[in-house]
C-alpha cells in the first residue's frame, strides 16, 4: 500500500469495512466454539452421571456377594468378586474425576475457605497412599513444614491437588523410588507458600511441561501406554490452584525425576 | 418386629441391589421411584429409615420430607443419597432434616453399620 493509498478516504473506508467483517466473522466463530464447548461439557456431565448409576448397582451387588451375604464363597470366588468391586471402584473414581473437571471447567466450582494446617492434609494424603506406595516399595517423605502457619483455603480442593500430585508421583516412579513433599516461604513478606512434590520417576521432557496440564492430554497417549487414566488429573489440579490465585508448574528432565510446584497465598483476602 | 427401610431411588438397578442387601440384613424393605410414590408409601406405612435419592423424576427428593413432615409422618431417620459430593447439596440435605448425606455407591459394610447405629 502506497502512502497516497493509505490516506485515500475511500480506500480507508473499504479497509475498515473489511476489518469489521473479519472481526464479525471471528466473533461468530468464537460463539460457535463456545457453544460447542458447552455442549461437550454437558455431554460429559450427563454421560458421567448415567454411567455412575449402573456402576453403583454393580458394585453393591458384588459387595453383597463378597461379604458372603448370599452364601459362603470359596477363596477363588472371593478373589474374583473382589476383582469386580475393585475394578468398579476404579471406574467410579475415573468418572468422578471427569465430573470434577466438568464442574471446574464450567465455573461451577467455588471455594469454601477455612483456616487449617496444610501439613496435616499432606500427612493425611500420605497415609491414604501408604498401601499403594508400599506395593511399589516407594518411600514418601515430608521433608519440612512443621513451622508453616495455617493456610486460609479450601481444604478439600487442596487435598484433591495434593492427592493428585502424590498419586501421579506414585504412578510414574519405578519400584523402590523416592517421593518427597517440601515447603518454602516466598515473596517479600514470605506471604506466599511454595509446595513441592518431587519424585525420582521417569521424568518429563521440557517439550511436555505445558502439555501435561492440558485436559485429556497424556505424554504417551497410545493405547498400549503403561499408565492409564482420564488425562484430567493435572488439568483439574491447575484449575483448583488457580482458583486459589496460585500457580502450578513442573520442572523435570527425562530419566531424572520430576518436581511439581504450586504456590498458595498465605494471606488471601478474607470473604 | 423387623425395622422398615424405604428406598427412594429412580434407578431400579440401585433399588434392587439395596433391597437384597437390606433384606438379607433382616430389614423389611419398601421402595419408591418418585416423590409422589414415596410420599404415598410414607403416609401408609410405618418407616423407620428412609434412604432418599435427591434427584427424582418428578422433583427433588427433599420434597418427600416436606410432604411427610406436614402429615407428621416423618421416618425416624432419613439418609440422603447423591451421585456426587457437592457442599451446597450437602448443606441443603442437612437443613431439610437428613441425618447424613451419602455418596453412591456407599460401601455396604459402612452403610449397614451406620443404619444399625442410627436405629439402635
Amino acid at each position: 500500500m502506497t502512502m497516497a493509498e493509505g490516506l485515500d478516504p475511500v480506500a480507508l473506508r473499504k479497509r475498515l469495512a473489511a476489518l469489521e467483517a473479519q472481526a464479525e466473522e471471528a466473533r461468530e466463530i468464537i460463539d460457535e466454539l463456545k457453544s460447542r464447548d458447552a455442549l461437550k461439557t454437558q455431554f460429559l456431565s450427563n454421560i458421567s452421571h448415567d454411567l455412575r448409576t449402573p456402576l453403583a448397582a454393580i458394585i453393591t451387588h458384588a459387595e453383597i456377594l463378597r461379604e458372603g451375604m448370599l452364601g459362603d464363597l470359596n477363596p477363588r470366588q472371593h478373589q474374583s468378586v473382589s476383582g469386580i468391586v475393585n475394578g468398579g471402584q476404579q471406574l467410579i473414581d475415573m468418572i468422578d474425576e471427569i465430573l470434577t473437571y466438568v464442574r471446574s471447567a464450567s465455573d461451577q466450582v467455588s471455594l469454601i475457605r477455612n483456616q487449617f494446617s496444610i501439613i496435616e492434609v499432606v500427612d493425611q494424603v500420605k497415609l491414604l497412599n501408604e498401601a499403594l506406595s508400599a506395593k511399589k516399595r516407594l518411600t514418601i517423605e515430608r521433608l519440612n513444614g512443621d513451622d508453616i502457619p495455617p493456610v486460609y483455603a479450601d481444604r478439600d480442593k487442596l487435598k484433591h491437588v495434593l492427592g493428585n500430585l502424590i498419586g501421579n508421583a506414585i504412578k510414574f516412579t519405578p519400584d523402590g523410588g523416592h517421593i518427597w513433599i517440601q515447603f518454602a516461604r516466598r515473596g517479600a513478606d514470605g506471604d506466599e507458600l511454595l509446595v513441592e512434590v518431587g519424585d525420582t520417576g521417569q521424568g518429563i521432557s521440557r517439550d511436555h511441561y505445558e502439555l501435561v496440564f492440558r485436559e485429556f492430554a497424556q505424554v504417551d497417549s497410545s493405547p498400549s501406554r503403561p499408565h492409564h487414566g482420564t488425562g484430567l488429573g493435572l488439568a483439574i489440579a491447575r484449575k483448583l490452584v488457580e482458583l486459589h490465585s496460585g500457580r502450578i508448574w513442573v520442572e523435570s528432565e527425562l530419566g531424572k525425576g520430576s518436581r511439581f510446584f504450586f504456590t498458595l497465598p498465605l494471606n488471601p483476602p478474607r470473604d | 418386629m423387623a425395622e422398615t427401610i424405604l428406598i427412594v431411588e429412580d434407578s431400579t438397578l440401585v433399588t434392587d441391589a439395596l433391597a437384597i442387601l437390606f433384606g438379607e440384613a433382616g430389614y423389611t424393605v419398601h421402595s419408591a421411584r418418585t416423590v409422589a410414590g414415596a410420599t404415598d408409601l410414607g403416609k401408609e406405612q410405618h418407616i423407620d429409615l428412609m434412604l432418599l435419592d435427591v434427584s427424582l423424576p418428578d422433583g427433588s427428593g427433599l420434597d418427600v420430607l416436606d410432604a411427610l413432615r406436614r402429615d407428621d409422618r416423618l421416618p425416624r431417620v432419613t439418609l440422603a443419597m447423591t451421585g456426587h459430593t457437592d457442599p451446597g447439596m450437602r448443606r441443603d440435605c442437612l437443613a431439610a432434616g437428613c441425618t447424613d448425606v451419602l455418596v453412591k455407591p456407599v460401601p455396604i459394610r459402612d452403610l449397614l453399620r451406620q443404619i444399625k447405629r442410627l436405629l439402635a
